[in-house]
């Protein structure tokens, strides 16, 4: 398909087509070099890394085996949908017989292009989003026919307008107070929106089966999601990182094959906790990190760092819409009516969410509930609060996050950083300094 | 054409010196362990023999972390007939710490210097500013020296030490004098706007272009500086007994203005000339106080 010029770029420069292949290869190769590094680093950390990793490894190269499955799909007239953040109704999608694929941008390099456009303050993520989409380097973003665009935090509303220079990107605004009288109806609104949308742009209409099994699909995602997570919750029998790259693998990979390759980690995995076979000493620190997203493969530096470090420390749960607000909560249907099921969509993506855009009078009580459970339910020994500079709400939000932390004595760190590789040996340091303050076993 | 060389003085160089505390023998049986604590302009090293200090060096950090750090534990061995064998434990700590090829392992420079002031001042510190050659540390601690929250700043190296060399070299003031110096003025001066080492750098030559004395701009950089690490401290959190530690802790025309910011005084610096330990060597002190715990641990 011919790329066709939506209308007059507003933001984009020119950049001479030689230029843009320079860049994109060497931000590629690179990028390969950075893919291939991390999974090396994380099957030296854990001891006995399960089997079943194997599919995910492979899966995780973004330049590999689903690139040529979106391409192939495309060849047969399916339609691609890219979304920007996790408040996308993917259920909409797939039941119109469309793949959905996240296309935020976890690529260092690619920000220092986004800069030519938006000031070195604003958000990384989306200056290395706009950057990335500058010299055509995601194959997800570049295959998407359109992408929809939640506007949540200040950030991903430019950015929904600047990539408007090259995309045809769908709108979906966005209550910041969910429990006002309009909030969910205005939300449920959109979602309806999004569906015609859906509808028109695939020509393939939603009805009430295809919605129904497209729920049913989600639902088994969010089952064995669940079933991983519940697994994390005793001794360390899979490492952070490697239950973390299972879950962001989802918002690419298909879907149905992504739960049944989870289904059998989780087998394994089982069978790991039978034979008391772990992935780290059971006395590790278990951390828990919560704050912007880290988007592979790029933005792995923290958590690398955490199960890297001298003392070492274990990831068992986030609190990240990269990780585990992804999957965590199923829509809930009371009947599978058309408009009960889109009433069903529109109240999990609003009020599960516990994103820092929402506020009320009582602030954002939901995102501190739902640390202090999984504090309790995951056996947290410390949190790591990590934002990336630009990252306003995060930011803004830490004070009252540590206050109620710091109420139940439990220790919090914050840890701001930049799309860079450069500040490493100082993180390291914070990092380590962090573990050595939780871990009983460096007891000096 | 004739060229005139002059007699560049190096008014940033501070003093790299060894002490040995004790006259005292060690024997073969004794516990002896060190702490190496190399860091991003300065490379310490401590030994104790049973838990007390027996000698240390303070020298200067060179292009590579492990020649930097075998300098430093080697003048602090130099003339005690010490070898690096008769050590049972060594733990290298620092920005350096992981290319610290005799030690046994590596420790961050937060614990070590909680550790560090513990012994120094005693069990009642709980704030410890660390203000060293590219950051500064502010760190909080229990009685027996356990850091309960830390906070360091960016990776920006201004009012470290790093920034005070570059202002001593650029007003040519011998870097033992600065801080002295910039106390000189009936009155303080606004503070530089630019924290950054560079910017600062920059504006001090305006300042001096417009007239100002030497001392004034000294005063205004030292200034700038005392506020910026009393800002790192007030989001710490400060509690009583507060201490400095690091090379800044001597120069006094920081330590000033912070008291006099906060409204605390810091406890006083031993009299590191005389007997006491020198504040600038508690990161190689607490590491070599652990290393001695871990050697205890691993028997």
């Amino acid at each position: 398909m011919t790329k066709k010029s939506i209308r007059e770029k507003m933001y984009v420069p020119e950049i001479p087509q030689k230029e843009i292949e320079k860049l994109r290869n060497s931000i590629k190769l690179s990028s390969k070099k950075a893919i291939a590094d991390h999974i090396q680093r994380m099957k030296k950390t854990s001891a006995n890394r399960p089997k079943t990793m194997k599919y995910f490894d492979e899966i995780a190269d973004l330049f590999g085996q689903r690139e040529k499955e979106l391409r192939a799909a495309k060849e047969e007239g399916k339609k691609v949908i890219g979304y920007l953040c996790t408040f996308a109704p993917i259920e909409l999608i797939l039941a119109a017989d469309a793949i959905p694929v996240r296309v935020s941008s976890g690529w260092y390099d690619a920000s220092k292009l986004g800069d030519r456009i938006v000031p070195v303050e604003v958000c990384p993520i989306i200056r290395s989003t706009i950057g990335a989409k500058m010299i055509d380097l995601s194959p997800y973003m570049e295959l998407s026919d359109a992408i929809i665009s939640p506007l949540t935090c200040d950030g991903m509303t430019k950015l929904s307008e600047i990539l408007s220079d090259y995309k045809q990107i769908w709108t979906m605004s966005f209550p910041r107070v969910k429990d006002t009288p309009s909030s969910l109806s205005s939300w449920t609104e959109e979602v309806k929106n999004m569906k015609e949308r859906i509808e028109e742009f695939t020509g393939n209409k939603i009805t009430g089966k295809k919605l129904r099994s497209a729920i049913e699909l989600m639902q088994r995602a969010t089952g064995a999601f669940r079933r991983l997570q519940d697994l994390r919750k005793g001794p360390p029998v899979i490492m952070g990182r490697d239950a973390m790259l299972v879950t962001q693998t989802s918002t690419w990979d298909d879907i149905k094959r992504w739960t049944e390759k989870t289904e059998a980690l989780c087998d394994e995995l089982e069978k790991k906790v039978r034979e008391k076979s772990w992935a780290c000493p059971q006395d590790t620190s278990r951390i828990l990190i919560t704050g912007t997203p880290m988007i592979w493969p790029d933005n792995w530096k923290l958590p690398a760092l955490i199960e890297e470090a001298s003392p070492q420390g274990v990831i068992v749960a986030d609190e990240l819409c990269s990780g585990d607000r992804l999957l965590n909560d199923p829509v809930g249907v009371d009947e599978w009516t058309m408009d009960d099921m889109l009433t069903a969509i529109s109240e999990r993506y609003l009020m599960a969410s516990t994103c820092p855009c929402f506020t009320s009078e009582d602030g954002n009580e939901d995102r501190i509930n739902w640390l202090l459970t999984k504090i309790k339910d995951f056996k947290i020994n410390g949190v790591i609060y990590y934002v990336v500079r630009g990252c306003m709400l995060y930011a803004m939000e830490y004070t009252r996050v540590k206050r109620a932390l710091e109420s139940m004595d439990i220790p919090i760190y914050y840890l701001d950083t930049e799309y860079t590789r450069e500040d490493v040996g100082q993180l390291k340091t914070r990092v380590e300094a962090f573990l050595e303050m939780l871990s009983a076993r460096i007891d000096f | 054409m004739k060229v005139v060389q002059e007699g560049k003085k190096e008014y940033w160089r501070w003093q790299e010196y060894q002490k040995i505390l004790s006259s005292k023998n060690w024997e073969k049986s004794d516990i002896i362990t060190a702490g190496v604590d190399v860091g991003s302009v300065g490379s310490k090293a401590v030994v104790m023999i049973n838990g007390e200090v027996y000698s240390w060096s303070v020298t200067r950090t060179g292009s590579n972390s492990p020649d930097s750090a075998k300098k430093a534990i080697g003048w602090a061995m130099e003339g005690t007939g010490l070898e690096l064998d008769d050590f049972k434990y060594i733990v290298g700590t620092g920005y350096g710490r992981v290319n610290v090829p005799m030690a046994n392992k590596a420790v961050t420079e937060i614990a070590c210097h909680a550790k560090g002031a513990n012994h120094i001042w005693g069990p009642t510190v709980r704030t410890i500013l660390d203000v060293g050659g590219q950051d500064i540390k502010a760190i909080r601690c229990d009685q027996t020296g356990r850091v309960t929250s830390f906070l360091m700043n960016d990776k920006c190296a201004a009012g470290t030490g790093r920034g005070m060399e570059v202002f001593a070299d650029l007003l040519q003031i011998p870097i033992e004098d600065i801080g002295e110096v910039s106390l000189r003025v009936d009155e303080e001066p606004e503070p530089v706007s630019c924290t950054c080492v560079a910017f600062a750098k920059t504006e001090a030559m305006g300042l001096l272009r417009k007239g100002w004395s030497k001392e004034k701009v000294l005063a205004a950089y030292t200034r700038a500086m005392a506020i910026r690490m009393c800002a790192l401290l007030k989001r710490v959190g400060i509690e009583k007994d507060f201490v400095i530690t690091g090379g800044q802790s001597k120069n006094i025309g920081v330590v000033t203005r912070i008291e006099k910011i906060l409204g605390i005084k810091r406890l006083p610096m031993p009299n590191w000339r005389g007997g006491g330990l020198d504040p600038m060597i508690a990161g190689a002190l607490g590491a070599a106080i652990i290393a001695k715990a871990l050697h205890e641990r691993s028997k």
